[in-house]
């Protein structure tokens, strides 16, 4: 199944191109905005899903309206430091996240707004993104962590470097806007296996990232166990798995993105810098060697 | 006006002869989700609510403080925002590079809480007390002068924090993250009651022990610039925490068994316990290597740039 928002907080099952409105299954959950509601609506979504299955097989598909974020504001949004071999014969890293802003969080076709800070660049970073279905703690690093997740989704980690006192820039990232995800939560009973996934990301139809999750370092499954060996996770967070950094380049005032993972979703956004900085256009080969070195030295 | 969070999650006012004055009806009224939204609800409408609290408090009639279970007055924290070494710490440096992280806003510890640490393998576990400022109103791109009326309140603050874990060894942030590592007590006091929140003075005691004693003058970057830089990066919400950061100088040990007092002049204090079912032992007193090394680290900033993690 594949659950979507809409901007006018529907509740939708993607079916042919389109969607049908499944609203209904959820009336008796009480919320303020959508950024609450989500959190209660995935956390039951196990229970409903046999009702929900009967909406869609009875209900009238609908032009797919305009999305947001099937999560708009994560209580937590958890994300992997670089987790992908990237072509280096490297030992694993130690394994570490870090959380970053939910109010990052926008949704597909959003615009992301490069702050007026002085980056040395923007990045963006396609990855594969978890939703957390249940309270869970302490998961164990085989498929029963996957009980916790809700599903899948995209996610791009806009990224500022150079920015911040420390190493690897982790505040570039909290910027509002900086967070695309979406457009549809996809349950894990139609992903079959988390680490044979392709991922590709294009800007203005140029090809930049393109990766298998195969090559992830510490898989979904270990990924599950770390944080929650940190902290109990909720219904509604978001973990993101880290990007492979060979395929990065620049954000830049007008450009329009496409990322793509394949069965699960196209997420589009689009870039606007009222500085209207400029840097090199294609991928950023330094970044890429940079991050090949790492580990290798 | 100084207020707490108590017993099974309601909300009261602390009165000057330290009786609490129950408001969980007033804010009830807000019709909140879950008790993590009542004491956000309270400070979204404190303009409205202040004048019938003031008025319940003159009534009298509350409970005695000690015949109720304060509870960390935040329950859970829409977010958690860590300002990285914020103080001057007796060198002559120029102002570091300003820097954040943020904290997972699950599982708070409060008054008498108990801190629980986890099975990993830390070189330590280190106290860190602070002043956080509670948000009072969704802000963003804050300038200086209006920053300070983005602020509701003050409250103490224990940034518990795992060292020597993750990849950027003793910079960790995710060591700071465990359950039940981010404290905060006694009650939150309104800003009006602190007319100057750059000269507080900050106490962490152990077993009785004084280990960290600090002044708020210290701080390299106040608080308004903190807000400033802060919401020029992220939207702030009613009830987010930003926590302004720790002198290093006095930091020390927490293991099994401690009781650990924080303590913020013109706020309140608060103990934690601590418990580690491995029952490791670490140094008693003050950690003075980690004291010097956060010295040294900010004379020769560039000395800790390189992580080996690369970037994120």
């Amino acid at each position: 199944m594949r659950l979507v928002l809409t901007r006018d907080d529907r509740i939708g099952v993607l079916r042919d191109g389109g969607m049908v409105d499944v609203s209904d299954a959820f009336v008796d959950i009480r919320y303020r905005t959508a950024a609450d509601r989500m959190p209660r609506v995935l956390a039951t979504l196990r229970d409903r899903r046999p009702g929900i299955e009967e909406m869609v097989a009875g209900g009238e598909t609908l032009p797919l309206p305009e999305l947001q974020a099937p999560v708009p504001r994560p209580p937590k949004l958890i994300a992997a430091f670089g987790n992908y071999r990237e072509g280096s014969d490297r030992e694993r890293q130690t394994q570490d996240m870090f959380l970053e802003s939910p109010d990052s969080v926008i949704g597909p076709n959003g615009t992301v707004v490069l702050p007026n800070h002085p980056a040395s660049i923007f990045h963006h970073e396609a990855e594969l993104a978890l939703v957390v279905g249940q309270q869970a703690k302490d998961l164990p690093a085989d498929d029963r962590a996957l009980g916790a997740l809700v599903g899948y989704t995209c996610a791009i980690d806009v990224s500022a470097r150079g920015l911040g006192r420390i190493g690897p820039s982790r505040i570039g990232k909290s910027f509002d806007t900086f967070t695309p995800l979406g457009p549809a939560i996809v349950t894990i009973d139609e992903v079959p296996d988390p680490q044979d996934l392709h991922v590709t990301l294009a800007v203005n139809s140029e090809p930049r990232q393109d990766y298998s999750t195969r090559d992830m370092e510490y898989s979904v499954v270990e990924i599950l166990a770390f944080i929650s060996s940190y902290m109990t996770l909720v219904p509604g967070d978001v973990v993101m798995c880290g990007t492979n950094h060979q395929g990065l380049g620049a954000l830049q005032d007008g450009d329009q993105v496409e990322m793509t993972i394949a069965g699960i979703g196209t997420l589009e956004m689009s870039v606007r810098d009222p500085q209207r900085r400029e840097w090199p256009r294609g991928v950023d080969q330094d970044m890429a060697a940079r991050q090949r070195a790492v580990g290798a030295s | 006006m100084r207020i707490a969070t108590f017993d099974d999650t309601r909300i009261g006012v602390v009165a000057n002869d330290d009786t609490v004055v129950d408001a969980t009806d007033l804010v009830e009224q807000f019709e909140p989700l879950g008790p993590e939204d009542l004491l956000p609800d309270l400070i979204t409408h404190f303009g409205d609510l202040r004048p019938e609290l003031e008025r319940r408090v003159t009534a009298g009639g509350g409970t005695p403080l000690q015949e109720v279970h304060l509870r960390s007055p935040l329950t859970r924290p829409s977010k958690i925002i860590c300002l990285m070494g914020n103080y001057r710490e007796g060198t002559d440096r120029p102002l570091q590079i300003l820097d954040l992280f943020f904290k997972s806003p699950e599982k708070i510890s409060g008054p008498g809480d108990t801190v629980i640490l986890p099975p990993h393998q830390a070189n330590i576990f280190h106290h860190e007390g602070e002043i956080a400022v509670v948000i009072g109103r969704e802000a963003k791109d804050l300038n200086a002068e209006e920053a300070m009326d983005a602020v509701f309140g003050y409250v103490a603050y224990n940034d518990i924090s795992a060292r020597g874990l993750g990849r950027s060894g003793i910079n960790s942030f995710l060591g700071k993250s465990f359950d039940t590592f981010a404290a905060f007590g006694p009650w939150i006091v309104t800003k009006d009651e602190i007319p100057d929140p750059q000269t507080l003075s900050i106490t962490v005691d152990v077993n009785g022990e004084r280990r960290q004693d600090y002044s708020t003058s210290d701080m390299e970057r106040p608080v308004p610039e903190l807000l400033t830089y802060i919401s020029s990066v992220t939207t702030l919400h009613p009830g987010d925490v930003i926590c302004c950061g720790t002198n290093h100088q006095g930091l020390g040990s927490m293991q099994d068994g401690d009781a650990v007092v924080t303590t913020v002049s013109g706020v309140g204090s608060f103990t934690l316990h601590v418990r580690d079912e491995h029952e490791r032992a670490w140094q008693r007193g003050i950690d003075r290597e980690a004291g010097e090394r956060v010295k040294a680290a900010a004379q020769h900033p560039v000395a800790q740039a390189p992580v080996s993690g690369g970037s994120a």
